[in-house]
C-alpha cells in the first residue's frame, strides 16, 4: 500500500499529540510536515509541544512551521482542556532539541503544495487560522489541496454532552468562513461523531496493556486531558483529533453526508456556530462534507493498534 | 528623506499618489504594493501601478502584488456596488466616462516576484524604526502583514492610514468609508496595533471644510501651464477633468478630492494637518449600516473600554500649502529615465 502524504496544521494539545504520534507511526500515512497554530495554547508552546513529541517519537526529521500567534479578526481564546502549556501530565517529557524551519507556516504549506505534482491532503486539528491565511495570501494553492479534513464544527447535537459551538470554529470563525467560501474540498468531522470516541474504563484497561514508555506517556496525558470533560459532563476524553487523522488511514470510520455550511461571525452566544443547510433552502451549492456518524470500537482499535509496538 | 512603503488599491487619486512618491524629492519610495479594492481585481490594480510607474519614468521600483480579497468583507452585491456605481456615472457622463478607472492596459513590465505581505514584513524587519507604511486602499495586506508577523507593529516608524470617517458623511453609509468598510476585520487589526499611526479620515479629505486640498481644472491648467515635456501632467490633463467633474456633481465637492496624495504628503510632512493627540481608535464589526465605523475614544465615557492610544488623527488641514506642494512636485517632474 502506498502511504497518503499528509501535511498536518494543529495546535497540541493532548488530543493533537496523539494524533501525531498516529500519523507518525502509521504505515498508512506519509507525514510530510507539520504546522502549529494558537488554539489550546500560545503559538510558541503549541510549536514547542508539536518539537517534544515528534523528537521523543522518532520523527524529528518532520518539518515543523510555527504559523500564527492570534486568530484572524478577533483576540485569541485559549482551549482549557490542555493545560497552561497545552501538553500538561507530562513533565517529564523533554524539550526537544529540533528547532521549527524559518519559514511561516503559510508559506511553508504554499511550498510544500504546489511542489508536489499531485494535490495533497491536509489535516488540521486546531483552530482554521493557517489555513485561513494560506487561502487569503496563497489562493493558488487551492487546485493543490486534495482535501481538508478538518476536525471542527458541530451539526447535529443529538445529545447534551455535546456544546452549541465548537472550539476549534469558535476560536477562529473568520478563518472557517474564508475556507468555507473558498471551495477547498473539506469534511468536518466535528463533535457530533468525535463526542462518541470516548476514553473510558475499557479503553484505559486496553492502554494499561501497553506496557511501553509511549504507552505510559499516552496513559499521563489522557489523564490530564479527561479532566475538563470529567468535571463537567461526567465523560472520559474526547479523542476529536485522533479521529480526524484516522480518516486519512480509514476514510469508513465514519459516515458523511454532503451540505451547504455556513459559520455565524456575529450573535452574542452564537458566533463560531456551524449551520449546514442540508435540504438546499438557501439555494446554495454544497460546500462540505459532514461526518455524522462513527464506527467507534473500530476507530479505537486502529488508534491502540498505531500505539502498540 | 522618508522611506515609504506605497499600499494601494489603484483608484484614481492611487494613481496621483503613486505618481506624487515617486516624484516627490522627500520621499525614498520602497515600493508600492496593490490590494483589491475600489478598482476592482489585485489584477486590474496591479496593472495600474506598473502602467502609472512606466509614465514615471520609475520602472526601477518594486511593485508587489498582494491580497486578493478582504478577510471577510460584505456580500457579494455590496461588495460590487462600486461597478453599479460607475454605471450610474455612465448614464450621465458618456462616452467621456472611459477615462474614468478604465481596464488597464497590458504593462511594459510584470510585478515583482513575491507577495506584498513579504515584503513588507521583509523590508520592515531588516531595517527596524526606518520604514513608513503608507495605506490608501482597503487594510487586508497591512493586517495580514501584523497577523504573520508579530513583531512588525513594533519595527515600523509609523503607519499612515487613510480611511474613516467622523463628522462627515460617509462615501458607503453614512457612518463608513470605503476603505476601512471594504475591510472592517483587517481595519481593526491594524488600527488596534500598538504602532505610531496617523489616520486620515474623510473629514480633512472630502468635505468642502477643506475645499482648499481638492483639485479643480484651474489647478491642472497651472500645472500644464509650469510643465515642460511632462507625460505626467500631460496624462493627468487627459484623464483628470471627468474625475472633477464627477466629484462635483456626483458628491457636491468644488473639486476632485487628493485623499491618497494628502496621506503621503502627511508621511514627510505632518504638520500639513491639524492632528490630534494619541487616541485608541477601534472598527465597529458587526451591524449592517455601522460595519465598518470608526471610533475614536476621546472624551470620558460611564463605560470602560478602549486600548492602545496610538492613533493621531486628522482634524484639519492646510489645503493650500498640501495643494501647492502636490502641483509643484508633478508640474516640475522630470522623468530622469
Amino acid at each position: 500500500m502506498t502511504p497518503t502524504p499528509i501535511l498536518f496544521d494543529c495546535d497540541p494539545g493532548h488530543d493533537d499529540a496523539i494524533a501525531l504520534v498516529m500519523a507518525h507511526r502509521s504505515p498508512a500515512v506519509e507525514l510530510l510536515g507539520v504546522t502549529t497554530t494558537c488554539g489550546n495554547a500560545e503559538i510558541e508552546k503549541t510549536t514547542a509541544n508539536a518539537l517534544r513529541i515528534l523528537e521523543y517519537i522518532g520523527a524529528g526529521s518532520v518539518p515543523v512551521a510555527a504559523g500564527c500567534h492570534r486568530p484572524l479578526a478577533r483576540p485569541l481564546v485559549l482551549g482549557t482542556a490542555d493545560g497552561p502549556s497545552g501538553l500538561e501530565g507530562s513533565p517529564y517529557l523533554p524539550q526537544a532539541t529540533i528547532r521549527p524551519v524559518k519559514q511561516h507556516a503559510v508559506d511553508f504549506l504554499a511550498e510544500k503544495l504546489l511542489s508536489r505534482a499531485e494535490p495533497t491532503v491536509v489535516v488540521a486539528t486546531g483552530p482554521l487560522c493557517n489555513i485561513g491565511l494560506l487561502l487569503l495570501k496563497h489562493p493558488h494553492v487551492l487546485p493543490k489541496i486534495k482535501q481538508l479534513i478538518w476536525m471542527g464544527g458541530v451539526f447535529y447535537r443529538k445529545s447534551e454532552i455535546i456544546t452549541p459551538t465548537e472550539f476549534n470554529a469558535f476560536c477562529d470563525p473568520e478563518a472557517l468562513r474564508i475556507v468555507l467560501d473558498s471551495g477547498v474540498p473539506i469534511t468536518m468531522v466535528g463533535l457530533d461523531v468525535t463526542m462518541q470516541v470516548l476514553v473510558e474504563e475499557p479503553q484505559y484497561a486496553e492502554l494499561a496493556r501497553i506496557d511501553t514508555p509511549l504507552g505510559k506517556l499516552v496513559n499521563d496525558w489522557l489523564l490530564f486531558y479527561e479532566k475538563l470533560h470529567r468535571n463537567s459532563m461526567g465523560v472520559g476524553g474526547a479523542m476529536h483529533d485522533p479521529l480526524a487523522l484516522a480518516l486519512v488511514i480509514d476514510p469508513t470510520l465514519v459516515r458523511t453526508r454532503p451540505a451547504h455550511i455556513g459559520v455565524d461571525l456575529g450573535g452574542s452566544y452564537t458566533f463560531g456556530a456551524t449551520v449546514a443547510d442540508f435540504w438546499g433552502e438557501r439555494g446554495l451549492k454544497d460546500n462540505a462534507l459532514i461526518a455524522n456518524e462513527v464506527d467507534s470500537d473500530r476507530f479505537f482499535k486502529l488508534m491502540f493498534d498505531l500505539l502498540r509496538d | 528623506m522618508e522611506r515609504i512603503i506605497l499600499d494601494v488599491d489603484s483608484a484614481g487619486d492611487d494613481i496621483l499618489a503613486v505618481l506624487f512618491a515617486a516624484a516627490s524629492p522627500h520621499v525614498k519610495l520602497e515600493a508600492v504594493t496593490t490590494v483589491t479594492g475600489a478598482a476592482g481585481s489585485i489584477e486590474q490594480v496591479t496593472n495600474v501601478v506598473l502602467n502609472t510607474l512606466s509614465l514615471a519614468g520609475r520602472d526601477d521600483i518594486p511593485v508587489h502584488a498582494g491580497a486578493w480579497r478582504p478577510i471577510v468583507g460584505h456580500a457579494k452585491a455590496d461588495m460590487e456596488a462600486p461597478v453599479h456605481f460607475e454605471k450610474r456615472l455612465t448614464a450621465r457622463f458618456g462616452d467621456r466616462l472611459k477615462k474614468f478607472n478604465p481596464p488597464a492596459p497590458a504593462p511594459t513590465r510584470k510585478a515583482t516576484p513575491g507577495h506584498a505581505v513579504d515584503f513588507i514584513i521583509d523590508t520592515v524587519m531588516s531595517n527596524p524604526g526606518e520604514i513608513t507604511l503608507v495605506t490608501t486602499g482597503p487594510l487586508t495586506n497591512a493586517a495580514m502583514a501584523l497577523l504573520q508577523e508579530p513583531r512588525l507593529a513594533g519595527a515600523l516608524k509609523r503607519l499612515l492610514v487613510l480611511g474613516g470617517t467622523f463628522q462627515t458623511p460617509g462615501n458607503m453609509t453614512p457612518v463608513t468609508e470605503y476603505n476601512i468598510w471594504a475591510d472592517p476585520e483587517a481595519s481593526r487589526i491594524v488600527l488596534n496595533a500598538e504602532v505610531d499611526k496617523i489616520l486620515v479620515p474623510l473629514d480633512i479629505c472630502e468635505d468642502n471644510r477643506v475645499a482648499t486640498s481638492m483639485m479643480t481644472r484651474d489647478d491642472i491648467a497651472d500645472m500644464q501651464a509650469v510643465a515642460k515635456n511632462n507625460p505626467v501632467v500631460d496624462m493627468i490633463a487627459d484623464v483628470f477633468p471627468i474625475y472633477v467633474d464627477i466629484w462635483r456633481e456626483f458628491f457636491g465637492l468644488v473639486g476632485f478630492p487628493l485623499d491618497d496624495v494628502i496621506t503621503v504628503a502627511l508621511a514627510f510632512d505632518p504638520g500639513l494637518a491639524t492632528l490630534t493627540e494619541p487616541l485608541f481608535v477601534d472598527v465597529l464589526i458587526d451591524g449592517h449600516v455601522a460595519r465598518g465605523q470608526t471610533v475614536a475614544y476621546r472624551g470620558f465615557q460611564i463605560l470602560p473600554g478602549g486600548g492602545p492610544k496610538t492613533t493621531r488623527i486628522g482634524t484639519d488641514l492646510d489645503g493650500r500649502r498640501f495643494l501647492k506642494i502636490f502641483k509643484d512636485t508633478l508640474a516640475r517632474y522630470e522623468r530622469t529615465i
